[in-house]
């Protein structure tokens, strides 16, 4: 569960709004794509959630407690994959999942079960030993990927997961996230593929120059906009600049 | 040149974060505590820069009388250079070959001498930083002291805009002729690594070495000479002496003779450089990231002892920092390297005949007094394990990485457990290695090393806890190229001024303490439980102030 409640967030001593006044709740068992333009304000957002940035205003509660408040809960049961996949290079992967069961206390045997499964599925069983300096841009993104699914959270907060994923690993992941939610499990996700964005999310949410213009199933946005149009033609409609 | 001249211009931006600076001071009026600190931080240096004129004012003095004034210029301009080649060495190493920037400019249209040639320009401006305030001074009384005419301060103004040029150059040459060899290796990490200790050690062998063995006679002849001190010092690196003959002769026949030769050997060895550059730069660059790799799949049996063992989350990040610095040859050669350099250094200058009168200095120093030989062996072992860039850039070498920190389920507090006892190990290195240099060069006893080594590790804590703070205060995590998080690090020259200022401090508390009745063993004592409580005092605050920070640095 993720709760935003009138978040603000500005640069530049507010000349520059980059989330204003949002609010928004995801509730669990559901998948929910965010979507916007480049620079609406939503890795600002997502960072806001996973207490990378500290919003100006407003409240963001992960399974039901403040973020700011007790940052360390809510960080145990949430797991995060940047759109930029800056891990530590001179580790191998095997030492970059060890570190992530560490920090977030996964016993050793679990960590076995649930590593050997992902980099299975990854295809990065063969380079697992290799430092992280090696791996292309995808086979990164895949390692931490692999890491935040090793936590096995209650909350996934994904920042464009799938740029850069082989298609059988997008495969992969997407039906992993929609186990997840079955299970009762939030997703949070933003991206920019809208054809994913329209098949694979029970919500979407679209954000324009930090603002919330759109919130709701496929369905209610195309109510919302008009019959029978694709989300791409909404999307375009709402955020024409 | 146009080509050369944009390429320099970003490199110069970039690299001071120039734009970056203007667009938070001048646009956000972000960051304006930033140049007051910096402002802060320079005034800071005064009074070391008021002692350190107030010296070089009685050495000049002293070699005056022996008609020895020359020598003044000749070993500014020779330590200036010899800084600049041993620590060129990893600046170039760096910014040539492990930059972030590199894929980006190797696929412009430029060609290998337009990129060094920016590249070089970027470490010029660096070094002319480095050196200002050992040479400058230098200069200044040297010209103000001999009473030299107007003449001498441009020629004084462009020695010192052409000092770092020979050297640096000689380093570009060096490294770019290693990286060829070693980027036809698969274990070129390994190979960086060792070939950058190879020259740093013929580095430290041309000049430790410099004086070799004289006979008394041969000492005679070079001090009854006019400048025979200065050229006794720079007979191994000429470039010192055409510089400070052109110095001491202005603009007569000879100075600009030593003015062709100086000009004309720098212009000469930097052509010679971007020369090189078009032959070898490309070769030891491209390719350079690919690395030996297993691509072996791992057995269910491998892979679940991979994962046989949770650790605690403060020694999964104490792993973390170990490896991430033993395994970037830059931080390695800037951290650990720092830290066993002084030590050898010292052993070494010592152990040569050139130390000798040094080590008789040192002994007379100690001699008949414990009390002193323990502080000062106290101080040494602390610079020899504080005053390195380890503890200071602790958060700013996790750079892009630091969202990693920022949501990870552990309390920055924790965290911070982990880096400092990483930090501290390295200083006890320092610690250690000073000892071992003190007792085997110097042969000081065991009776004044180990309590000297007692106030040592527990200001360790302190200075480490310290380094980090400032540190903490303004982490520098937007950096491309290593070799910024650690050496040209804002950070690392502020914490090493407070160090400085606490060791001052306690050299303050000491003569205080000796003056109110304590002495011997009472005073040691004394020092040791103020320390302690000053060391855990600053664990505890650096890990609360790391609890309130970490919230608030946005990446």
């Amino acid at each position: 569960m993720i709760e935003l409640r009138n978040v603000c967030k500005s640069y530049n001593k507010g000349l520059l709004r980059a989330v204003d006044d949002l609010t928004l709740a995801v509730p669990p068992g559901e998948i929910f794509g965010f979507l916007g333009p480049n620079g609406a304000g939503k890795t600002t957002t997502i960072k806001m959630i996973v207490g990378i940035l500290a919003p100006d205003s407003g409240s963001i509660a992960i399974e039901g407690r403040d973020n700011r408040s007790e940052p360390l809960a809510c960080k145990a049961v949430t797991a995060f994959v940047p759109d930029e996949p800056e891990i530590y290079e001179r580790l191998t992967g095997l030492e970059y999942l060890n570190f992530i069961g560490d920090v977030y206390g996964v016993p050793a045997g679990l960590r076995a079960e649930r590593a050997g499964r992902w980099l299975d599925k990854f295809e990065l069983s063969a380079v697992a030993g290799d430092p992280i300096q090696t791996y292309s841009h995808g086979m990164r993104q895949k390692i931490v990927l692999s890491g935040a699914l090793l936590v096995e959270p209650k909350v996934f907060v994904l920042d464009e997961p799938l740029t850069g994923l082989d298609p059988r690993s997008a495969h992969h992941l997407k039906e992993a996230m929609r186990g997840h939610c079955d299970r009762g499990g939030t997703l949070f996700f933003s991206t920019h593929v809208m054809e994913v964005a329209e098949k694979f999310c029970d919500r979407i949410a679209i954000i324009h120059k930090g603002r919330l213009i759109a919130c709701g199933s496929l369905d209610e946005l195309r109510r919302q906009a008009g019959e029978s149009q694709s989300l791409e033609n909404i999307f375009l409609e709402l955020t024409e600049p | 040149m146009k080509r050369l001249k944009a390429l320099l211009a970003a490199g110069l931006r970039q690299n001071f974060g120039l734009s970056l600076l203007k667009h938070k001071v001048l646009q956000g009026k972000k960051d304006l505590w930033l140049v007051l600190l910096a402002g802060i931080g320079f005034l800071s240096l005064l009074p070391v820069l008021v002692l350190y004129v107030r010296g070089l004012g009685l050495l000049f003095g002293i070699l005056r009388a022996a008609g020895q004034e020359t020598a003044m210029l000749t070993l500014a301009i020779l330590v200036g250079q010899f800084f600049i080649l041993v620590f060129g060495l990893f600046y170039v190493l760096s910014a040539f070959y492990f930059s972030r920037d590199l894929e980006f400019l190797v696929s412009l249209p430029a060609r290998p001498f337009e990129v060094i040639g920016a590249k070089f320009g970027v470490i010029l401006v660096n070094e002319y930083l480095t050196v200002l305030f050992v040479v400058v001074p230098v200069f200044v009384v040297y010209g103000v002291m001999a009473g030299k005419p107007l003449g001498y301060w441009p020629l004084a103004a462009l020695v010192f805009l052409l000092l770092p040029v020979i050297p640096l150059a000689l380093a570009g040459l060096l490294v770019m002729a290693m990286m060829r060899c070693v980027n036809v290796s698969r274990k070129k990490d390994f190979l960086i690594l060792v070939g950058s200790l190879a020259l740093l050690a013929a580095a430290l062998f041309l000049q430790l070495g410099l004086a070799g063995t004289r006979s008394p006679e041969e000492l005679v002849k070079f001090f009854s000479a006019a400048d025979g001190l200065a050229r006794l010092l720079g007979e191994k690196f000429p470039p010192c002496i055409w510089a400070s003959r052109l110095l001491a002769s202005g603009f007569s026949a000879p100075g600009l003779g030593y003015l062709a030769l100086f000009a004309g050997g720098s212009v000469a060895v930097l052509l010679l450089l971007l020369l090189a550059a078009e032959k070898l730069f490309y070769r030891g660059l491209i390719g350079l990231s690919e690395m030996a790799v297993r691509r072996k799949k791992l057995s269910a049996a491998a892979l679940a002892s991979s994962f046989a063992s949770g650790r605690t989350a403060w020694r999964a990040i104490l792993r973390r920092e170990w490896k991430l610095m033993n395994r970037t040859p830059i931080f390695l050669l800037n951290g650990i390297l720092s830290v066993v350099l002084v030590p050898v250094m010292l052993f070494i200058m010592v152990r040569t005949s050139a130390g000798s009168s040094s080590m008789a200095i040192l002994k007379i120093l100690g001699s008949g007094n414990r009390l002193a030989e323990i502080l000062f062996a106290a101080a040494f072992f602390v610079a020899c394990g504080c005053l390195n860039g380890t503890a200071s850039s602790t958060f700013s070498r996790e750079g892009k990485t630091f969202w990693i920190s920022k949501v990870i389920p552990v309390a920055p507090g924790r965290q911070v457990t982990g880096k400092f006892l990483h930090s501290y190990l390295i200083a006890g290195l320092g610690v250690l290695g000073g000892l071992l240099a003190v007792r085997l060069a110097l042969g000081l006893g065991w009776k004044s090393i180990l309590p000297a080594a007692l106030l040592a590790f527990v200001a360790g804590v302190l200075l480490t806890a310290t380094n980090m703070a400032v540190d903490l205060a303004r982490p520098l995590l937007t950096w491309t190229n290593p070799m910024r998080a650690i050496k040209q690090n804002l950070n690392v020259v502020i914490a090493m001024a407070v160090d400085a200022g606490i060791l001052y401090g306690f050299y303050h508390v000491s003569r205080l303490l000796r003056r109110v009745g304590f002495a011997g063993t009472g005073l040691i004592a004394v020092l040791f439980v103020i320390l302690s409580l000053l060391a855990a005092a600053s664990i505890f605050l650096l890990a609360r102030f790391a609890d309130k920070r970490y919230t608030t640095i946005e990446t």
